[in-house]
């Protein structure tokens, strides 16, 4: 033999090539690395190293050869599969596997490298009829029946490998065959040969379960089987008519529920099987890497559904079977920590997967009492999670277990309508009152206790990036809430004596500190512990009013929940109106000192408690008690105040039903009610502001409070008759303290927000005065600087700087307050300014802070105006912005940026233009501009004889930055996703002037698109592929040969041919995909019929060449010859569609 | 002027070389001075000591002219001191031992500033000495100057 002739020397240069990798780094150079690697790979390539290989695993007694030599089996196998004789195939794996079972003592990993060669060539096998590969589980359970813990050992690794091999996932080895085959492997592997792994694995575990005591060495094979039956119940089962789903079958592999095929019915619906992973659960339980494996295998079973089920009955009988399984399993036992998150799967599993008619269908026992299970399990992992807050641990299976329970209860009561009514209100009582125990302060409640009873108090730093509890617990908190509103009678009332009773508390604490300050006058020597326990408390109260009263609304308008909703009309009889409207407009009087408080609307009594706690912290700040006060309840206040503010006020009765009497007295439209708490808001909005502007979070916070109140016109109305809002104009347009020391983003905010103020009703004096009195004095004080003589040599100084940096800042602010019915005026606005900051362009061009700033008010304005704009406003603003790109390009000329290393901050300037680009274009797209209504009676004059458009700005700004964006600059995502956005909208909106770029920007713009079709993140090769069509589209128009985009286009072609046909594509890219293909198979047709061709031609199997002979025909046959035209094109994309789903497996390979 | 806020007649002389604000008003990418010394700030965040605590700003500040890196904390509630930048572009007239000659605006020439350490050096001297014309930005802050960028020569 060839082969062995050499194998002594091929021995010796392997393992010195062996000796090389494994040496530490720091003895061989990077040259004798990478050659060792060399000599592998090679090694691995050669032809038939079928008895070299042999000679090595008999001989070699280094480790890592051994290995290799296995990989090279198994590769040289799948390559040279149709050239072996069958047999030869067959002694090689008897080789493998005896070799194996005779050295029980090799390496793990060597180990199972072996047995995967032996599972791939089974796999490969099962494609040939000819040979037959399934005595392998005949071996396998003779190996089990050995009673050798080794060979038992052994036998679990074979089939673990196998399991792998089969699954087609991720973990599937590359042996270069289409999907198609993976796809028919696992479909019949998962009918037959999975269901005999699976028997096997039940009969192993059956046994072992069985024995009395069971030494290491068997609970180790034992817990082996355990992890295979979990393999086995994860397996993600394909359904019967695999369509597209070849590719995904290779990516979910995690969270997979349990979907087995009919013919698995006898195998799982048995319920000795079920009570066999109890039995095996409770033996092990205590070992907490099995037990996961145990409670993980329940899991899958309570998560199975699908056409296993013969019926409705059957699958009610499971689940009763399940549920009586797990109640035995939780009520005999005091759980384990290692069990919480294991159990809380197997329940959530359950409630999502099963549908509530099955739920409900249990027998009425067996049901109540899984809900009472759950209750009490929910209260005592949420004990226990409190625990591992405070002993600060770093697992926290009991916080995730918590988790997993409260989002169960979430799903279960939200369909609440299917199960007996009322069901649901003690339990959700009990885990309301244990969720608020847990979050109070003794004696109250168990915050920050320790399981004996101790407090711990740590005061830790807490950094700006952590999140506000209310972001941080925000499932937990919208489970309690909702949970809260099912139990409103409890937990409505329960909250409002709660939070009046902290707030009296806090108010005589404060009071106790002001006297004993005066005495001292040292802040220091207060003790902050009674406090901050106030305030931790309050904190909590407040995000949970927060979330039973309102949802958080996203876009829609909110809507007050239907169970707060029927509770308050409910008890309306009982309520007397006049005590309830005295309750809410005196925050500064003990609620339960006003004569006939407990006769009070309950909704109106928990808002007035926030309110309450909000005076008291307003009446601090202005005893000068600030220091004192938290921040963080700050926050919550407005937090609560907003979110409350978007529901209830102004409550619009024509959205509901059924409205409630007192709601809608207190704050309906038209109510003196709702009129004093604006002005009470508002009141709150200022004092906040001036006292804390050094809080970034809560003058945030409290800043979008205000916008909250103005951006409704019907809240607006009322906001501009108030007095103190006038004065909070005149205040900040003077740019007096304390609102000048807010910082940059909370001014802008309140810019905007003054601005939508202006657009309330009020008479024609009136919004002149307002806007003499916010806009005027901002333009007033900026012309009268800029015009100064001195101008050039006082812009420099930092306080005129200032001046133009806040005056910036506002434009900004006023940008953003832009809507439909404000854009006339505020454009005209704006325009006049910004045409002066390109003078400051100049000015401040070595202020890069500066022109930033100055490029992201056009940057606003494009954003939040072009898209109104009528044709004349639209051109004024595209020739201001073409100055302003005019400029920054002169000044950029020859520019050297300091440090080329810097991160993103110093190419914000290349963003903001490219995003002033993207802006302009985008009114391509969307576009409400109507000249009659917004500009009525302005448009007529002039406009003809303009000449700038769109293009020419656009354009002129991607001469500017294309030269700038280097590969190196496309590695900062943000740059990425702006430059392509920028690049594609281009292409899509002026394709006809792609081909006049001058050739540079032309190749560097092809090269771009070719970059991010093919190497960049999904979404972006979807915008290149986008940016085909219109391409290709304008190619065909000019019906130019040879120019440089008719050549380009002809690269794209092979390009996305290849990208559909021959490489796994995400299948979202598919339409995207086809229809760039489409349009350049028009425009090629020539090179597309070679490209088929050429595919075709490389086929060796006749029957695969007809297959996808006949595919390529119907793809085009609807479209014959291909002409551009929709009607075409659409029948093109259904039948690429179907191309995919019929040879895409072929044709994709792994 | 009616408004006293907005007499900005007043010209260089006797304008402080700092000014203070508020540490909550601050931003990235301004300027700061931390140590005595001019910087500006390339980090900037806040954070509190316990969930009911008040803000803390910490700041850290690259020094405009030596490249040395400071750090504080304050309460954001404190004033800190600005310094009072300025940026000027001159043309370079020549280069005599390591010194810049720069023309002023008055058409006087100045050599008193060094040509800076590193790439940015390095670029001046081989453009100078390929002949080429160019403009030197000159940074200024608290007494101290430095040349810190180079710009194509523009009339």
């Amino acid at each position: 033999m060839m082969a062995a002739v050499g194998a002594p020397e091929v021995i010796s240069q392997l393992e010195s090539a062996a000796k090389v990798l494994m040496a530490p780094p720091s003895m061989v150079s990077t040259e004798q690395r990478q050659h060792a690697e060399h000599i592998f790979l090679s090694f691995r390539k050669s032809k038939s190293p079928f008895g070299v290989c042999k000679h090595i695993l008999e001989t070699s007694k280094v480790d890592y050869v051994l290995f290799q030599a296995a990989t090279a089996i198994m590769e040289a196998v799948v390559r040279e599969w149709v050239l072996l004789e069958k047999n030869s195939i067959e002694s090689l794996r008897t080789f493998l596997l005896t070799y194996v079972l005779q050295r029980p003592n090799l390496q793990k990993y060597v180990r199972e490298q072996m047995l995967l060669a032996v599972a791939v060539i089974v796999k490969r096998g099962s494609l040939d009829k000819s040979i037959n590969c399934k005595s392998i589980f005949h071996e396998v359970g003779q190996l089990i029946s050995s009673g050798n813990p080794i060979v038992q050992t052994l036998a679990c690794s074979i089939l673990t490998a196998l399991l792998s091999e089969f699954s087609s996932s991720n973990k599937t080895s590359n042996i270069g065959l289409s999907m198609e085959f993976h796809g028919s492997c696992k479909r019949v592997f998962q009918e037959d040969d999975l269901r005999q792994i699976f028997v096997l694995t039940m009969e192993v575990l059956q046994e072992f379960s069985r024995r009395e005591n069971l030494n290491a060495q068997m609970s180790c094979v034992f817990q082996r089987y355990l992890a295979l039956a979990n393999q086995v119940l994860s397996w993600n089962f394909l359904p019967p008519n695999l369509g597209r789903h070849y590719i995904a079958m290779f990516e979910a592999t995690q969270n997979v529920m349990l979907k087995p095929t009919e013919t698995w019915r006898e195998a799982l619906l048995d319920h000795r099987v079920m009570d066999l992973f109890f039995t095996v659960h409770r033996k092990i339980r205590e070992d907490s890497d099995m037990a996961q494996d145990s409670l993980q295998c329940l899991a899958q079973l309570a998560s199975m559904h699908g056409p296993i089920f013969p019926d409705e009955s059957a699958q009610v009988t499971y689940l009763a079977h399940l549920v009586e399984g797990l109640l035995t399993m939780i009520n005999g036992i005091e759980i384990e920590d290692s069990e919480a998150v294991g159990i809380s799967n197997i329940i959530s599993n359950l409630i999502t997967t099963f549908p509530r008619s099955i739920l409900t269908a249990l027998p009425s026992e067996l049901f109540s009492s899984f809900i009472n299970c759950l209750t009490i399990l929910t209260c005592s992992f949420g004990r226990s999670a409190a625990l591992e807050e405070v002993l600060d641990k770093d697992d926290m299976v009991y916080m995730e277990a918590y988790d997993k329970l409260l989002e169960s209860w979430l799903t279960l009561v939200q369909e609440d309508e299917h199960f007996p009514r009322g069901c649901f209100i003690q339990p959700a009582v009990q885990v309301f009152n244990s969720y608020i125990q847990c979050h109070l302060a003794a004696p109250d409640g168990t915050r920050n206790l320790t399981a004996n009873g101790v407090a711990s108090h740590e005061e830790e730093e807490i950094n700006e990036l952590q999140e506000d509890d209310r972001e941080l617990f925000s499932d937990q908190l919208a489970s309690i809430g909702m949970l809260g509103r099912i139990a409103a009678e409890h937990c409505i009332p329960l909250l409002t004596s709660l939070l009046e009773d902290r707030v009296t508390r806090l108010h005589g604490q404060l009071q106790r500190h002001q006297q004993h300050l005066m005495a001292s006058s040292d802040p220091e020597s207060v003790d902050r512990k009674v406090l901050d326990d106030l305030y931790e408390d309050i904190h909590w109260l407040i995000l949970v009013s927060g979330y039973l009263l309102a949802d958080d609304p996203q876009g829609e308008t909110p809507l007050i929940p239907t169970e707060v909703m029927e509770y308050s009309i409910k008890h309306s009889t009982e309520v007397d109106i006049n005590t309830t409207l005295q309750i809410l407009g005196s925050p500064g009087e003990k609620a339960t000192s006003i004569p006939g408080c407990n006769r009070t609307d309950s909704v109106i009594r928990l808002l007035s408690a926030v309110l309450r706690t909000s005076e008291v912290e307003s009446r601090a700040t202005r005893a000068s008690l600030t220091q004192l006060l938290s921040p963080q309840m700050g926050k919550d206040i407005v937090w609560f105040l907003r979110r409350w503010a978007k529901t209830y006020l102004l409550v619009d009765e024509k959205l509901y039903g059924q409205i409630s009497m007192p709601l809608s007295t207190a704050f309906g439209a038209d109510t003196e009610g709702a009129q004093w708490i604006v002005g009470y808001l508002l009141e709150k909005v200022i004092n906040n502001l001036s006292v804390w502007s050094s809080e970034p979070e809560l003058a945030n916070d409290t800043v979008e409070l205000l916008v909250t109140l103005v951006e409704k016109r019907e809240r607006a109305n009322i906001v501009v008759q108030c007095e103190n809002w006038w004065s909070l104009a005149k205040q900040f347009a003077s740019r007096s303290p304390p609102l000048h020391l807010l910082s940059s983003p909370i001014q802008r905010t309140l810019m905007k927000a003054l601005v939508l103020g202006g657009f309330a009703h009020m008479d024609s004096d009136t919004k002149q005065q307002y806007w003499a009195e916010v806009l005027h004095p901002l333009q007033q004080r900026f012309l009268n600087l800029i015009n100064q003589e001195n101008f050039a040599q006082i812009c420099q100084e930092e306080a005129v700087k200032q001046e133009i940096v806040a005056t910036l800042e506002a434009l900004c602010g006023i940008a953003e307050a832009t809507q439909i019915d404000n854009v006339g005026s505020l454009f005209s606005f704006l325009m006049d300014f910004l045409s002066s900051c390109i003078g400051l362009m100049e000015v401040y061009q070595n202020s890069p802070e500066t022109v930033n700033l100055i490029i992201e008010v056009f940057v606003e304005v494009a954003h939040k105006q072009i898209c109104y704009l009528g044709e004349t406003k639209s051109m004024k603003l595209y020739e201001v912005c073409l100055t302003l790109l005019q400029v920054y390009s002169k000044n950029n000329l020859g520019r050297k940026r300091l440090d080329v290393a810097a991160e993103e901050d110093q190419y914000q300037d290349l963003l903001l233009i490219m995003e002033l680009l993207t802006n302009l274009l985008s009114k391509e797209f969307i576009d409400f501009s109507d000249t009659d209504e917004v500009f009525r009676g302005q448009e007529q004059s002039s406009g003809a004889g303009r000449t700038v458009s769109a293009a020419d700005v656009v354009l002129f700004g991607v001469n500017i930055v294309l030269p700038l964006m280097s590969q190196d600059l496309l590695k900062f995502p943000s740059l990425c996703n702006q430059y392509y956005k920028l690049i594609t909208f281009i292409c899509e909106i002026f394709p006809e002037k792609i081909p006049q770029l001058p050739e540079e920007l032309f190749k560097s713009l092809m090269f771009s698109l070719e970059l991010g079709m093919t190497s960049m993140s999904s979404e972006i090769s979807q915008l290149c592929l986008e940016a085909l069509s219109p391409l290709a589209e304008q190619c065909a128009k000019t019906q130019e040969k040879d120019t440089p985009l008719f050549i380009a286009t002809r690269h794209f072609l092979k390009l996305v041919f290849d990208m559909l046909v021959l490489q796994k594509h995400n299948t979202e890219m598919t339409v995207a995909a086809g229809e760039a293909l489409y349009t350049l198979v028009c425009l090629h047709q020539a090179e597309y019929s070679e490209l088929v061709e050429t595919l075709l031609s490389s086929q060796r199997d006749a029957v695969i060449y007809q297959r996808l002979a006949d595919a390529f025909n119907t793809l085009t046959a609807s479209s014959t010859p291909p002409t551009m035209d929709r009607k075409q094109k659409v029948a093109f994309l259904k039948s690429l569609e179907e191309f995919v789903a019929n040879v895409g497996g072929l044709l994709c390979v792994k | 002027m009616a408004d006293p806020d907005l007499d900005f007649t007043s010209g260089d002389a006797g304008a402080s070389v700092t000014y203070p604000q508020q540490c909550s008003a601050l931003r990235k990418n301004g300027f700061v001075v931390l140590k005595g010394r001019p910087c500006k700030i390339v980090e900037m965040s806040t954070s509190k000591t316990g969930k009911h605590g008040h803000a803390k700003v910490h700041l850290v500040g690259i020094d405009i002219f030596t490249n040395k890196k400071y750090e504080d904390i304050c309460p954001s509630t404190h004033n800190m001191d600005v310094p009072n930048i300025k940026r000027n572009d001159f043309q370079l007239v020549d280069i005599n031992e390591g010194f810049l000659s720069l023309m002023m605006d008055n058409g006087d020439v100045r050599e008193d500033l060094r040509v800076p350490d590193g790439d940015l050096g390095k670029e001046i001297e081989s453009k100078h000495g390929a002949g080429e014309d160019m403009m030197i930005t000159v940074l200024s802050a608290m007494g101290e100057e430095a040349a810190v960028g180079i710009k194509a020569f523009t009339k």
